[in-house]
């Protein structure tokens, strides 16, 4: 499925406003939403999923305008899944099970189905059945974040819009969380829309970045060409670059050499970075 | 859903109310609403009315405002008008099946309802001229000689000050909770009445939680910074009463002892 | 300045949150105590100022023992304490009753304190904010505006409860270059974190693991002795650069101008 956004404005008095913002979104990609607090990121976000009923420009999901009610307004998008930064706010079942039953449910799905699917999507979250009977609130940090997440993959989302997954988590807890997220990502071949403020995330994991400043969308790249090629971009609205990637154009700099890099992943980054600091014998002062 | 609350809206114009003592907004003002408990009369009703109405043209606060306020009563406005007019007995004006309209019914359901909105639009002028802490401050001042009492005054001014400043909070939460949960296909607006209701547990549960988690934090902050049990803390805004405090004491004291003339010389 | 003496704390008998830990702060130091989610860091944290109190052996700050209640009074004016979720440590309606609560409970004279209410918010750059309310400010506003309502009560300890760890990027700068100052001018700071980046410009690291104290000594043989992936922690960058360099220790980096400013070329 492919997403698009063209000319879409909003004025919301509790929104932050979003001025002309145009993007297409292919399927199959780990897209990153990157800018400042207060950038449009998270109404950005919104307007995807149907969540601010009034929006002007056009929204088409496949070339297809998304449907409006009699007054225009946009619905919910039953068909895109939606994270929230505090899973506390998403969760009130008793359990567990009744927590990722609930949507199903109210879609109409037999308890047969929700038995099958809730132990298909258990362990693509490193979850094991028996938190089932546990009561959500219960569990600690990173689990409920789990449970939010395999909550919402329940419905089987065709694109899924994660809001600052990580933040409080300990970093094991969240790169195990990133990891699961990316295999999904990649098993079901579907979109991923990350919403983040660490630098370090978006280098490692995105295919493809969107980078807002004060409403406006200033920029959808590549991972790599943003950080190494187009990185005034984000020194130009405050934004810092990762430290692999600092590493790297600091080494370039003091080598005068060109570093060749398919990717902006740490790992790679030391592969290629090493034989050239050996070679020069860089030190640190 | 943020709009419609009055408590903790201030709103400055500099007019005579906001220069006042907090303790004289209250005491006249209590004294007042008191006083109309005895309004009976249609002239004591318009007499006391054009009173109330040129107390909110003194504030300088735009009418829509009160206006605006009064919207959330409306039930209980309308409810105790129909209790009124059907409940009273005397002369049937109009009937209908089982029930009977009377004159009296008619005339008491104007008074009742009448009476709370002139309650509400004087309450309303003290919330809206009067700073939150001030008010908190005022209160205290007034019950500091049930202190002696053992009457926990200062704690009880820490829970109306947390209260203020915890309500714009608690709504962003509440905000954030059905954007969360409308997101999960969970949208209660477009349901009928009692289905409606049901509708409001997986917002209230997590509201509940966090509200709660909010509270164990905030008794930790508390104590953090030494609050001891409200002994003996040194204040840094300190009260004073002006000549314009006497000034309309005064005029609240005259207005009450007008009403329980006219009251008594049956007006 | 600070002694922790065969503590044991827990809610419920059968539970271990906080098991036989033992060590000394000295006036001055930078002290960062880290640990996973759930490791009972925040714990400790909490056992310090007193708001929580031991179940076995003795929290004590300058002679002072948590457990007698007159005593925790003087604890609590000079001690202060950052709390976690920037939402729900802001007290009062204003920027400016906030730094007042705590001089009104601590007693300060009332000619005292509109200065001290300036100096403290000038120290956080919070000067303009008087008359703010909370629901206008950012995180990171209202942990300055925390941290000023400390600082005018002027304490000798302040403690950071992963004060950090809710705050965009610019924000935590913003706090972490305080905590710093605050330091360098001779407050003894304790910051607790799981972002390993921030622990390797502190003096020394308490490490918290499942109630025990697993680890107390400098950042620099933390990193090189302990294998902290086993306390769901990582290797700050810095670190994780040298190792797979296999360069000579020592090897920091200055957290405030980062990796640039430690190379050259030979």
């Amino acid at each position: 499925m492919v997403y698009q956004l063209n000319n879409v404005s909003v004025n919301y008095s509790r929104q932050t406003a979003l001025r002309n913002v145009s993007c297409t979104m292919e399927e199959g990609k780990w897209i990153s939403v990157i800018g400042q607090t207060g950038a449009g990121k998270s109404t950005f976000v919104q307007v995807l999923k149907g969540l601010i009923p009034h929006i002007d420009g056009d929204y088409l999901i496949d070339q297809q305008p998304v449907k409006r009610d009699a007054k225009g307004q946009l619905k919910v998008i039953p068909e895109i899944g939606f994270v929230f930064q505090y899973p506390e706010h998403q969760l009130f079942e008793t359990t567990v099970f009744k927590e990722l039953a609930f949507a199903p449910k109210q879609q109409g799905m037999s308890n047969q189905q929700i038995t099958k699917s809730i132990s298909k999507i258990l362990p693509q979250l490193g979850l094991s059945e028996d938190i089932l009977p546990l009561a959500p609130f219960q569990l600690s940090g990173g689990l409920k974040r789990r449970v939010a997440i395999a909550s919402v993959l329940m419905m089987n989302p065709k694109l899924l819009i994660v809001d600052e997954p990580t933040a409080g988590l300990d970093p094991i807890s969240k790169v195990a969380l990133l990891q699961l997220l990316k295999k999904w990502q990649q098993q079901v071949n579907r979109t991923l829309i990350f919403v983040s403020h660490q630098m370090e995330d978006v280098a490692e994991y995105s295919d493809e970045v969107i980078v807002f400043h004060e409403g406006c969308l200033i920029g959808q790249l590549d991972t790599r060409t943003l950080f190494l090629e187009q990185s005034h971009l984000l020194e130009k609205i405050g934004l810092s670059l990762p430290e692999s990637v600092q590493l790297l154009k600091l080494v370039e700099e003091l080598t005068g050499e060109k570093i060749q890099v398919s990717s902006c992943r740490e790992q790679e980054i030391f592969e290629k970075v090493i034989p050239v600091w050996k070679a020069r014998r860089l030190q640190n002062v | 859903m943020s709009d419609t609350i009055l408590i903790g809206q201030y709103m400055e114009t500099n007019s005579v109310f906001h220069r006042l003592d907090p303790r004289t907004k209250i005491l006249s003002l209590f004294i007042i609403m008191l006083s109309f408990l005895m309004l009976k009369t249609a002239t004591s009703f318009t007499i006391v009315s054009l009173f109330v109405f040129g107390i909110l043209m003194l504030s300088k606060i735009p009418f829509p405002v009160f206006m605006k306020g009064l919207k959330p009563i409306l039930f209980i406005l309308t409810f105790t008008f129909v209790y009124n007019v059907l409940l009273t007995k005397g002369n049937v004006i109009w009937s209908w099946s089982f029930i009977d309209v009377t004159a009296e019914g008619l005339q008491n359901g104007v008074r009742f309802v009448w009476r709370i909105i002139l309650l509400v639009l004087l309450a309303s002028i003290l919330t809206l001229t009067t700073k939150p802490l001030e008010l908190a401050s005022g209160l205290e001042k007034l019950l500091a000689p049930l202190s002696k009492f053992h009457v926990p005054v200062e704690q009880f001014s820490l829970m109306i000050v947390i209260a203020i400043r915890f309500i714009p909070t608690i709504l962003q939460e509440l905000d954030r909770i059905i954007l969360a949960q409308k997101a999960r296909g969970h949208d209660i607006v477009h349901l009928p009445l009692v289905k409606r209701m049901l509708a409001y547990i997986p917002i209230l549960i997590p509201l509940l939680f966090t509200t709660i988690q909010r509270a164990e934090q905030l008794t930790y902050a508390i104590d953090a910074r030494a609050y001891g049990k409200g002994k003996g803390r040194t204040a840094y805004k300190l009260l004073q009463f002006q000549q314009i405090d006497y000034v309309v004491g005064m005029i609240a004291v005259l207005f009450v002892i007008t009403v329980i003339i006219i009251r008594l010389g049956g007006l | 300045m600070l002694t922790f003496d065969h503590v044991h704390f827990y809610y419920k008998k059968g539970q271990t949150i906080i098991n036989d830990v033992n060590f000394t702060i000295q006036a001055g130091e930078f002290v960062s105590i880290v640990g996973a989610n759930g490791s009972g860091k925040s714990t400790v944290a909490k056992l310090i100022d007193g708001l929580l109190l031991p179940k076995k052996g003795t929290v004590k700050f300058q002679q002072l023992d948590t457990t007698n209640p007159d005593e925790l009074m003087k604890i609590h004016q000079q001690v202060g304490f950052v709390f976690q979720n920037p939402e729900d440590q802001f007290i009062t309606t204003t920027v400016m009753d906030e730094v007042l609560f705590g001089l009104q409970n601590i007693r300060v004279p009332r000619e005292e304190m509109r200065g001290r209410v300036d100096t403290a918010l000038r120290a956080v750059q919070m000067e303009e904010y008087l008359e703010a309310m909370p629901h206008q400010l950012s995180g990171g506003q209202k942990q300055r505006v925390a941290i000023a309502a400390i600082l005018a009560m002027q304490p000798k300890m302040i403690i950071f409860d992963e004060a950090t760890s809710m705050l965009d990027p610019q924000g935590r700068k913003q706090v972490l270059s305080i905590m710093h100052e605050l330091h360098d001018q001779g407050m003894t700071i304790i910051h607790i974190t799981h972002h390993m980046e921030e622990v390797l410009s502190a003096e020394r690291i308490l490490l918290i693991h499942e109630g025990h104290l697993e680890f107390d000594g400098d950042p620099f043989v933390f990193f090189e002795t302990m294998s902290v992936e086993k306390y769901q922690l990582q290797l700050p960058f810095a670190v994780r650069l040298r190792k797979t360099l296999q360069l000579d220790p020592p090897f920091t980096v200055n957290w405030k101008e980062g990796i640039r400013s430690q190379w050259s070329i030979n």
